[in-house]
């Protein structure tokens, strides 16, 4: 069957639905093994409205522009859609979540399946103050400038505090390692 | 008065300090921690002692820790003769203190003052 298109008109056709269908994998991350079918989905659709092409309006290549993006457009709609449906979809903690009384799904998610719990943080709170607990104790058995120094390393490192002159680099480093020797004496373990 | 012997000092590193603040830190009240076996006394003076270098300056560490920690309330120090010249040197763990005499909260305030 002989194509009612001519030959130049059909590789312009070919290239915009190809650049197109690369352009649309790359933005909705959809497998490589996508894009043919994605190509010719935006292709049949693209032919089907040859028809409606109007030499006068402009290039056939301007015309494929058009089109090619208005099916791109549905066709990420409806990838979307899919991926709602199954949960796959980045969704707003922040998000209400409908007849609950103003709770947000953020309020639905637990500690323990947070992202700080995923790190490897610690989501127990109360292990959290018997933790406090313990260091101000390990703490009250230091002497106080070793005290100010913990204060002082909770907020800056090391070589801060040397380079802000609270002391030489390396009486500072031994007195770290003192401290560590001590508060391990004291029961304290290392976070 | 004996002549000091080398052979007295026969001593070898039982434990290192970080493991014997470790043992101090984590273990029961009542726990006994056996930080030195030989006379320390000897055993730390490099002309008499047969360790190492290196070993005799960690049981120099050892046994400051060990007092620094009798001094802190931590543990108590005890001795028990094995023979002429040779004895086990014990850290009796003690009960953790209760209350701490520095706040945390303190610190943290008066340095950010």
């Amino acid at each position: 069957m002989r194509s009612s298109i001519p030959g130049d008109d059909l590789q312009i056709l070919l290239h915009e639905a190809d650049t197109f269908s690369r352009r649309l994998v790359r933005r909705l991350r959809l497998p490589r093994a996508d894009l043919d079918d994605i190509r010719q989905d935006l292709l049949v659709d693209l032919i089907a409205r040859i028809p409606a092409y109007d030499p006068d309006r402009g290039s056939i290549g301007a015309f494929a522009g058009v089109v090619l993006r208005n099916q791109a457009t549905r066709i990420a709609a409806k990838v979307n859609r899919q991926r709602q449906l199954h949960g796959a979809v980045p969704v707003s903690l922040d998000e209400p979540v409908p007849e609950s009384d103003g709770l947000t799904r953020g309020d639905l998610v637990a500690e323990e399946n947070g992202l700080a719990a995923l790190l490897g943080q610690p989501v127990d709170a109360f292990a959290e103050i018997e933790r406090r607990l313990d260091v101000e104790r390990a703490m009250g058995g230091l002497g106080r400038a070793d005290g100010r120094l913990c204060a002082e390393l909770s907020r800056a490192t090391a070589d801060r505090l040397a380079a802000s002159g609270h002391g030489a680099r390396s009486s500072l480093y031994r007195r770290v390692k003192d401290l560590r020797l001590a508060l391990t004496a004291m029961g304290l373990q290392a976070a | 008065m004996n002549a000091i012997s080398p052979e007295l000092s026969a001593g070898r590193l039982q434990i290192s300090e970080i493991d014997l603040c470790g043992c101090i830190g984590h273990a029961a009240p009542g726990a006994v921690v056996e930080y030195h076996r030989g006379f320390l006394a000897l055993d730390l003076v490099p002309q008499v002692t047969r360790l190492p270098e290196r070993d005799r300056l960690e049981l120099g560490r050892v046994a400051r820790r060990a007092w620094w920690a009798a001094d802190r309330g931590l543990v108590h120090l005890v001795q028990r003769r094995l023979g002429p010249s040779a004895f086990a040197y014990l850290a009796v763990v003690r009960p953790k203190p209760r209350h701490a005499a520095i706040s945390l909260s303190s610190l943290l305030q008066v340095d950010a003052a």
